[in-house]
This record gives structure tokens, C-alpha cells and sequence, in this order.
């Protein structure tokens, strides 16, 4: 059976991370939920907005939802989780303050009645963990792999009060992702922890810094890559990795993967059509020495 | 952390301290400097300031310590502080606010980039309604590379050049740069909430 769910990309998605949103839609087109990318979304304004601008924080992501609550869906899924954290930040503060929520309705086309359920990715798979369809799907076990989970930021921490689904200092849903596909995890301290978001290109002595002590912690605790669920954490940790590895002279590079990336494999996609060969640190030769292609 | 000695200003503290809250709805007056935030702060360390720092500074009126800090630039706005603050105070709104009173009274920023960046950001952003990477970059770029020109700093702007080159090359390689410009279609509704944003409709 086919579900419809509601499905936000953001720009990343459309833009350098293209190969998530390629990859989101293959693995729950296979697990049958039809994601249904909502019409004309602007972005949602990121962190620079928040620094910019309060009202522009709620405004941006509430045409969004408003657009979201017009399609009827009962849920939407935004896998970046700085969408995600702007979005239901947004959502909260619109359903406590009626005034700000008026006065933004005014200029919509469509209105916000703020009912949609706000979903990052990881929720959305846990259900799929627990209704047993991602065991039913996965076909092949991704023995071998070793990886350090990696949360950033903004999955489990709100600058409001907002319902958090997994635990905030050390959360598990990718564990247990993972579990489920037979690759292994490791226990480490910077899982949350957080890489300097767009300080990699406009501080990057401190972003560098942030992510070399993520880099080293996950090679001492011996994991052999990273898993990811949000574009903007992934583009640091793959993109800055080298420069910061041959700054703070670390030897090893670990791919960093999307959970997407994993599922799809043991699901048996092909690792070229999920463009897993474009990752900026090379995530192809782990999995041939592994044979999980 | 800094050892700074701040200034209590008797006659000005409370209306310091009674803005950053309103406009950050933070409630600074809660702080009983227990310092769990400065353990989780990943960058208290490089900053010299840690949250309780800064909240202190405000609490003192200290205005132009707190305005003029480098917590309020390179705040990551990584939520640790807040998550774990037993009084629930999110340091990241304070710095937020602290940044835009610092625009507003035409202070220069400690971390020019910065503030760059998020303009450059929100300005890229608005044109068509999504954020376009290489427009987003290009106008960060040029807006670095005037500074450190009318600095005289010729290398800084070279080396600046290289390092995005270099990302920018590993990028097409890799088949990851795009090119086509995504845009809303009803821009004139996201350009309507900027707007209002501009008239101070907002919160
Ligand atoms: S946070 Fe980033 S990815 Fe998300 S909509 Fe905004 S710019 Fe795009
Ligand atoms: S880890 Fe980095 S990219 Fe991820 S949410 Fe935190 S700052 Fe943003
Ligand atoms: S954790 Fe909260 S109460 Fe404690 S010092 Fe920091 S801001 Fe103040
Ligand atoms: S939000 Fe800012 S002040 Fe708070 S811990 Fe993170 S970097 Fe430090």
C-alpha cells in the first residue's frame, strides 16, 4: 500500500545535495511512501535568518507550512535539519502567538492552520524500524561497517520548547537504523557536537577546530566511517575533511554517509545511480573492500 | 575566559537588561552563574567569553562589553548552552540580539565575515526566493574581497580565492556543482514578508 507524506527538500537538496533528495525518494518509494514535494516552497532561511531578522525566522518557513497544510497531508518529512529545526520552530511559535500568525497569514495565498506534523527523517524511519518494513526490505547486511553517528546540532536541540523524539545528549535513532541493516556503531562523545555550520566558510580557524576534535574522537573510538541525516553536516564533514585532517595531522579519512546511502545499499540499489561516487571524501572504496558492492 | 574586569553601570543596567530580554525573550535575570553552559560552549575557549559571561556583561550594564564581544560573533548557535541550562536561558537569541544591537548602533563588527555571510545569505535568498549557492558565495566573496582590498591585504583576498577555488574544482569534479537557477514562482509573496519584516511589523 501507498502513503502519501508531504516532503520539504530545501535548497541544499536541490542544489550540491541533490544525491539526498535522489536517494530520499528511491528508499521510500521502496518502503511505499510517495513523498510529495510541496508546491513553490521558498527557503526557509536558515540560521542567517535567525541572526538577521526574528520576524523573517517565523515568516519564511511559515509560507511553507501554510503551502504544507493546503496539500491535506497529515505529515511532512524535512530531512535537512536545519529546514527542520526552522520549520517547527516556526510551527510553535505560531500556534502560541495568534498576532504574529495573523499578521503572516495576511499576506498568504495559503494560510497556515498549523496541522501538519512536522517529521525529520529519522522519525519517519522509525516508524518504518518498528512496523518491521525496512527489515522486510533490507536484503543485504552491511557487515563490516563501523559507523560513528553523527546528530550536529540541530536534530535534538531547540532554542524553544519543542517535543524532541529522541534523547537530547545522546540520541540513537541512527543506532538503531544501523542495527537494523547489520552495520555496527560506535559509542563516542561528539555525536551532537556541533561542526560549526557556516563557519566553515566564513570562521574557519574555529569551524576547523570544531570539526578536527569530531574527526578524532570517531577515529579513536575506531569507526571506519560516518552516517549523516542532514546535507549541511555531511557537505562539512566530507568536503572540509581533508584540509582539516592535514591541518591537525590526522592520517585517516572516513567517508561520510547518508543513512539513505546505507539503506539504499542494502536494498540493493545501485550505488552509481545514489551517485554515492560523489562524495568529495571518496566513499566508494570502503564499501569494495567491504564487499558491499 | 576572560578575567576582564566589567563595569557596573549603575544608572543604565537595568534598561540594558531589559531590552536583551524583551527582544531575545530570554529571561537573563533567572541566571544564577552556575556555568553549565560554559562547560558545553564548544567555542568559550577560543572566545575568551562563555555564555554566562556575556549574560553577566548584560546583567552589569556593561554595554559595550556586550556588544562588543567575540561570543556574539562566533556564537554557533549550537543550542548545548540552552539545552542544558537549568533556568532554560538560550544564549544563542541573546547573541542573536546582542548582534543585531550592535548593527544598530554602528558598531563594527568583531568578525566582519560574519556578518557578511548572513546578509549575503538573506540578500541571495530573497532574490528569488531560494537560496542559490554560487549567488549566495559570489556576493559573500565580493563583499570580503572589497574589505580586505581597501584593507591593502591583497594576499588575504588571494588566499581567500584559492581556498574557494579549490572546494569550487573538488566540487565539479565530483559532478556537485549546479547551475541552474531554482526560483519560486510567487516571489512576490516571499518578497512581501521581507517587507513587512522591514517595516518592523515583525516580532
Ligand atoms: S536551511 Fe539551507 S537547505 Fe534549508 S531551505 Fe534554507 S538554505 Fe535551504
Ligand atoms: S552539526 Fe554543523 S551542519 Fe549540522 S546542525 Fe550543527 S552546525 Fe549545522
Ligand atoms: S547554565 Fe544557565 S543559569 Fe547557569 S550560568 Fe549558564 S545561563 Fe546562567
Ligand atoms: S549556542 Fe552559542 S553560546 Fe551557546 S553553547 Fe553554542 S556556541 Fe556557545
Amino acid at each position: 500500500m501507498t502513503m502519501e507524506m508531504a516532503y520539504y527538500p530545501g535548497c541544499s537538496l536541490h542544489a550540491s545535495s541533490q544525491l539526498y533528495d535522489i536517494q530520499c525518494k528511491m528508499v521510500f518509494n521502496n518502503l511505499g511512501v510517495a513523498l510529495k514535494e510541496i508546491e513553490d516552497w521558498n527557503c526557509c532561511g536558515a540560521t542567517a535568518a535567525a541572526k538577521t531578522d526574528d520576524f523573517l525566522a517565523i515568516a519564511l518557513p511559515a509560507r511553507n507550512l501554510g503551502i504544507a497544510d493546503a496539500t491535506g497531508l497529515p505529515e511532512i518529512m524535512i530531512p535537512c535539519s536545519s529546514c527542520y529545526s526552522r520549520t517547527l520552530i516556526s510551527q510553535q511559535r505560531l500556534s502560541c502567538d495568534p498576532e504574529i500568525k495573523d499578521a503572516i497569514n495576511a499576506e498568504l495565498g495559503k494560510k497556515i492552520d498549523g496541522k501538519i506534523k512536522v517529521s525529520n527523517i529519522l522519525e519517519v524511519l522509525r516508524t518504518k524500524i518498528d512496523s518491521g518494513e525496512i527489515a522486510a526490505k533490507a536484503k543485504k547486511k552491511l557487515a563490516g561497517l563501523n559507523a560513528a553517528c553523527y546528530y550536529g546540532c540541530l536534530l535534538t536541540r531547540f532554542p524553544c520548547d519543542v517535543q524532541v523524539s529522541d534523547d537530547v545528549e545522546n540520541p540513537q535513532g541512527m543506532e538503531i537504523v544501523c542495527k537494523a541493516l547489520g552495520a555496527e556503531t560506535v559509542d563516542w562523545s561528539y555525536k551532537t557536537d556541533c561542526c560549526g555550520a557556516s563557519a566553515s566558510v566564513n570562521d574557519a580557524e574555529e569551524s576547523q577546530l570544531l570539526m578536527s576534535r569530531i574527526f578524532k574522537d570517531a577515529i579513536a573510538r575506531g569507526a571506519n566511517c560516518f552516517i549523516s541525516t542532514c546535507p549541511l553536516c555531511q557537505f562539512n564533514l566530507d568536503a572540509y575533511q581533508d584540509e582539516v585532517g592535514k591541518k591537525y595531522g590526522i592520517a585517516e579519512r572516513l567517508p561520510v554517509y547518508f543513512i539513505t546511502e546505507l539503506i539504499g545499499l542494502s536494498m540493493g540499489f545501485d550505488p552509481i545511480e545514489m551517485q554515492i561516487d560523489r562524495h568529495l571524501t571518496d566513499a566508494m572504496p570502503l564499501l569494495k573492500e567491504l564487499k558491499l558492492i | 575566559m576572560s578575567t576582564k574586569t566589567l563595569n557596573y553601570d549603575t544608572t543604565n543596567a537595568k534598561s540594558l537588561l531589559r531590552e536583551v530580554s524583551e527582544r531575545s525573550s530570554q529571561n537573563l535575570s533567572a541566571c544564577y552563574q552556575c556555568r553549565r553552559c560554559a562547560a558545553g560552549c564548544p567555542v568559550g575557549e577560543e572566545t575568551g567569553v562563555t555564555p554566562d559571561r556575556l549574560i553577566r556583561m548584560v546583567v552589569l550594564g556593561d554595554r559595550e562589553e556586550a556588544l562588543n564581544n567575540l561570543l556574539v560573533w562566533q556564537c554557533v548557535a549550537c543550542y548545548t548552552c540552552g539545552t542544558r541550562c537549568p533556568n532554560n536561558i538560550q544564549t544563542a537569541r541573546i547573541t542573536e540580539t546582542l548582534k543585531q544591537m550592535s548593527k544598530e548602533a554602528h558598531l563594527d563588527p568583531l568578525r566582519p565575515r560574519v556578518a557578511d555571510f548572513h546578509s549575503s545569505f538573506m540578500a541571495a535568498a530573497e532574490h528569488v526566493g531560494r537560496f542559490n549557492e554560487i549567488e549566495g558565495m559570489g556576493l559573500y566573496e565580493a563583499k570580503t574581497a572589497i574589505k580586505e582590498l581597501k584593507k591593502g591585504d591583497l594576499q588575504a583576498v588571494i588566499d581567500e580565492m584559492m581556498g574557494q577555488a579549490k572546494l569550487g574544482m573538488k566540487m565539479m569534479k565530483k559532478k556537485r556543482m549546479h547551475f541552474k537557477v531554482d526560483k519560486v514562482k510567487n516571489v512576490a509573496e516571499v518578497k512581501a514578508l521581507y517587507r513587512k519584516a522591514k517595516q518592523g511589523k515583525g516580532a
